[in-house]
C-alpha cells in the first residue's frame, strides 16, 4: 500500500455561540470539495458535522472539532467540555432530546442530532463524563477510486 | 445521447477591456482572471452565467449573448413568448395587453402571454409539494444559474430540484404545436423567443439540462428591444391600439404576474416556504440546506438576481420601479384565476410539466482528479496560504491571495506571480522540480 497521505485541521468551536456554530462544518465541505470526495459522501460527513457542531454549541462550554481526511477515510473527532450526558442509549433514541424551550424555540433539540450522526458515519463512537463533557468519532470511508 | 458543447451567455470583448479588476472582483466563483495581456478571461468551467461581471462592468466590456432582432429573419413565423418581467419596463399606465400589443408590432407574428401558463406552473407545484414530503426543502428550478449552481458547487442537493420545467418552455411547446395545426405552417418555420430579463435563459435553451432540447428558438433580451418598443408607444401617444389577435383582457393571471418577483411562484402555495434572491444569498442559503439545516422549510425558491427577474441584468427599468409597478399589476389581476384545484390535479397527473430527464450532478473539477495528490495539493494550498500577504490586492491577476494559492496548486499560477511575495521558499514548480 502506498503512504497515506493526510489533511488534517482543527476547529475550535464556542459553546452558546449560535451566529458563527456551522461554520466548521462548512469549511469541512469546502475542503472535502476540493479533494473530489463524491457528493453523496460530502453531504453525508456535512450533515454529521453540522449536528456535531451544533451540539457544541447547544449544550457545551467550548469544544474542539478534529477533522482528518486521508485517502481512504475521514475522521470527525468532536470533544467538548460541558455537561455530559448522562444515558448514552437514551440520548441515542431518535426524538429524545434534553433541550430546553428557548433552544426548541430556534430550531435545534429535536432530539434527531445524534441519530443523524450515526446514521451518516460507517464507524460511530460516543463517550461521555457527567460534568465533563462527551467526546464522539464519527468515520466516513471513501470508496477506492481514482488510483 | 452525444456530449453537446456547453453554451456559454457571457463573453469579453477583448477591445473595450482594459484588465481594471471590477469583474474579477465581483465574480461569486472566482472564475474571472486578468491575464499577462491586462484582459479579463473568463474560466466557463466553472462560471455560472450568473451575470455579476455585467453588472459592475465599468467600459461595457462584458457582452450579454442573447438572440439579435436580426436573427429572426431565419424564420418565417415568428412568435415572441415574453417574460412577465417586460410588464414592469414601461411605468404604471402601460397595460400588460397594450404592451403585448406593441411587442407584436415590433416584428412578430404572433405574441403569447405566459402568465396562465406561470399560474398552471404554480399549481402544479403545489401538487408536487403536496405529494413529496420528504427530502426537504425542494430548490425551485426556473432559475437557470441556480440550476447550475446546484450541479456545480452543491451537487448532492440535485435530487431537491423540483423537477417542473419552466413555463416558458412548457408553453413554447404547446404554442408550436398550435399554431403549425392551425395556420399549416411547418414546426421547424416556426420561431418561438423568450423576451428575456437576463442572458442565462440563454444556455437553458441552447444547453438544457433537464430535457434533450429545448422548445424555445432563442430569447431576446428586453434591453433589445426596448428601445422600438418605446418608439411605437410614443408614436401611439402612449395608447396603443390594441392588436387583434391578442384578446388578453381577460387572460393576465394575477398569479403569473408575480413570476417576475421572488415569493411569485409560491406566493399562492400553502406550504412553508422561503424566496431568496441575490447570487451571494443564494449561495448562503444552500450552504445550509448541504448542511441540513433548513429541513423545517417545505419550498426554497432562488433567484440569483437581487429581487428576482426583475432585477435581471437585461432589464431596462429601475429594479424597485419595476418591483413597484409588478405589485401595481398584481393588486389589479389579483382575482384574475384561471386554474382551478381540478384542473391542476389534471394538468399535474398528466405529467406535461415534468423534466424530461433529471437534473445531474456536475461538480466542479477538484484539485486533482487523484485522492491522494488533491490531497497533497490541498496541503500544499494551505502552506501557500500563509506565505502569501492575504491582502487580496489583485496585482496578480487572481481575485484574491486564496485563489492565488488555489491556481498555484492547479498549475495554472506562479508563486512569483504575486509581486510582494518575500519568502521565495516555496515554490511549487521548484518543489516538484518542474522539467
Amino acid at each position: 500500500m502506498k503512504s497515506n497521505i493526510i489533511f488534517e485541521q482543527e476547529f475550535k468551536v464556542e459553546g452558546g455561540d449560535f451566529i458563527n456554530g456551522g461554520d466548521a462544518s462548512c469549511q469541512i465541505g469546502n475542503i472535502l470539495k476540493d479533494v473530489g470526495i463524491s457528493p453523496d459522501i460530502i453531504l453525508r460527513l456535512t450533515v454529521a458535522a453540522y449536528e456535531a457542531e451544533m451540539n457544541s454549541v447547544i449544550y457545551a462550554r467550548r469544544g474542539t472539532m478534529y477533522f482528518r481526511v486521508s485517502t481512504d477515510k475521514i475522521l470527525l473527532k468532536i470533544e467538548d467540555e460541558g455537561k455530559g450526558i448522562d444515558d448514552i442509549e437514551l440520548a441515542m433514541k431518535e426524538g429524545y432530546s434534553t433541550a430546553t424551550a428557548e433552544i426548541r424555540e430556534m430550531g435545534f433539540g429535536a432530539g434527531m442530532g445524534l441519530p443523524n450522526m450515526k446514521r451518516n458515519s460507517d464507524i460511530f463512537n460516543i463517550s461521555s463524563e457527567v460534568g465533563k463533557g462527551t467526546k464522539v468519532e464519527i468515520v466516513v470511508n471513501l470508496p477506492e477510486i481514482n488510483g | 445521447m452525444a456530449e453537446k458543447k456547453r453554451f456559454h451567455s457571457i463573453k469579453i470583448d477583448k477591445k473595450k477591456c482594459i484588465g481594471c479588476v471590477t469583474c474579477m472582483k465581483a465574480c461569486p466563483q472566482k472564475a474571472i482572471r486578468i491575464g499577462k495581456d491586462r484582459k479579463a478571461r473568463i474560466n466557463y468551467r466553472i462560471c455560472i452565467e450568473c451575470a455579476e461581471c455585467l453588472r459592475v462592468c465599468p467600459h461595457n466590456a462584458v457582452v450579454p449573448i442573447t438572440t439579435k432582432t436580426s436573427d429572426l429573419d431565419k424564420f418565417k413565423y415568428k412568435v415572441a413568448l415574453p417574460s412577465p418581467v417586460l410588464f414592469s419596463q414601461f411605468g404604471q399606465y402601460i397595460m400588460p395587453e397594450e404592451i403585448l400589443s406593441v411587442l407584436k408590432e415590433v416584428g412578430f407574428d404572433y405574441v403569447k402571454d405566459g402568465t396562465v401558463m406561470c399560474e398552471m406552473a404554480s399549481k402544479v407545484m403545489e401538487e408536487y409539494l403536496e405529494e413529496h414530503k420528504l427530502p426537504a426543502p425542494i430548490i425551485s428550478s426556473t432559475c437557470p444559474v441556480v440550476v447550475r449552481l446546484i450541479q456545480g458547487l452543491f451537487p448532492a442537493l440535485c435530487d431537491l430540484i423540483i423537477p417542473i420545467e419552466a413555463p416558458r418552455e412548457i408553453a413554447a411547446k404547446g404554442l408550436r404545436e398550435e399554431i403549425s395545426r392551425r395556420d399549416k405552417i411547418p414546426a421547424e418555420d416556426i420561431g418561438i423567443f423568450h423576451i428575456t430579463p437576463c442572458a442565462a435563459k440563454m444556455v437553458s435553451i441552447n444547453y438544457p439540462e433537464s430535457m434533450e432540447k429545448s422548445y424555445l428558438n432563442g430569447a431576446i433580451s428586453i434591453r433589445e428591444i426596448y428601445n422600438m418598443m418605446m418608439m411605437k408607444l410614443k408614436k401611439a401617444g402612449l395608447r396603443p391600439k390594441l392588436q387583434t389577435n391578442i384578446h388578453v383582457q381577460d387572460q393576465i393571471s394575477g398569479i403569473g404576474i408575480g413570476w417576475a418577483l421572488p415569493d411569485g411562484q409560491v406566493r399562492s402555495v400553502k406550504h412553508h416556504s422561503v424566496s431568496v434572491s441575490g447570487i451571494h444569498d443564494t449561495i448562503k442559503i444552500l450552504k445550509d440546506v448541504e448542511a441540513g439545516k433548513l429541513k423545517n422549510i417545505k419550498y426554497l425558491e432562488c433567484h440569483t438576481c437581487p429581487d428576482g427577474c426583475v432585477g435581471g441584468p437585461l432589464t431596462v427599468e429601475n429594479r424597485f420601479v419595476a418591483k413597484s409597478n409588478v405589485l401595481m399589476l398584481i393588486r389589479k389581476y389579483h382575482d384574475k384565476k384561471f386554474v382551478d384545484d381540478y384542473t391542476a390535479k389534471k394538468l399535474y397527473k398528466e405529467g406535461l410539466f415534468f423534466f424530461k430527464s433529471k437534473v445531474k450532478p456536475k461538480p466542479f473539477p477538484p484539485l486533482d482528479k487523484n485522492r491522494a495528490r488533491a490531497l497533497k495539493k490541498l496541503k500544499l494550498k494551505e502552506e501557500i496560504i500563509k506565505k502569501l500577504p492575504g491582502d487580496n490586492c489583485g496585482v496578480c491577476g487572481a481575485p484574491d491571495c486564496k485563489t492565488l494559492a488555489d491556481d498555484i496548486v492547479r498549475n495554472k499560477a506562479k508563486l512569483t506571480d504575486c509581486r510582494f511575495f518575500k519568502g521565495g521558499t516555496c515554490d511549487p514548480n521548484q518543489k516538484e522540480g518542474k522539467s
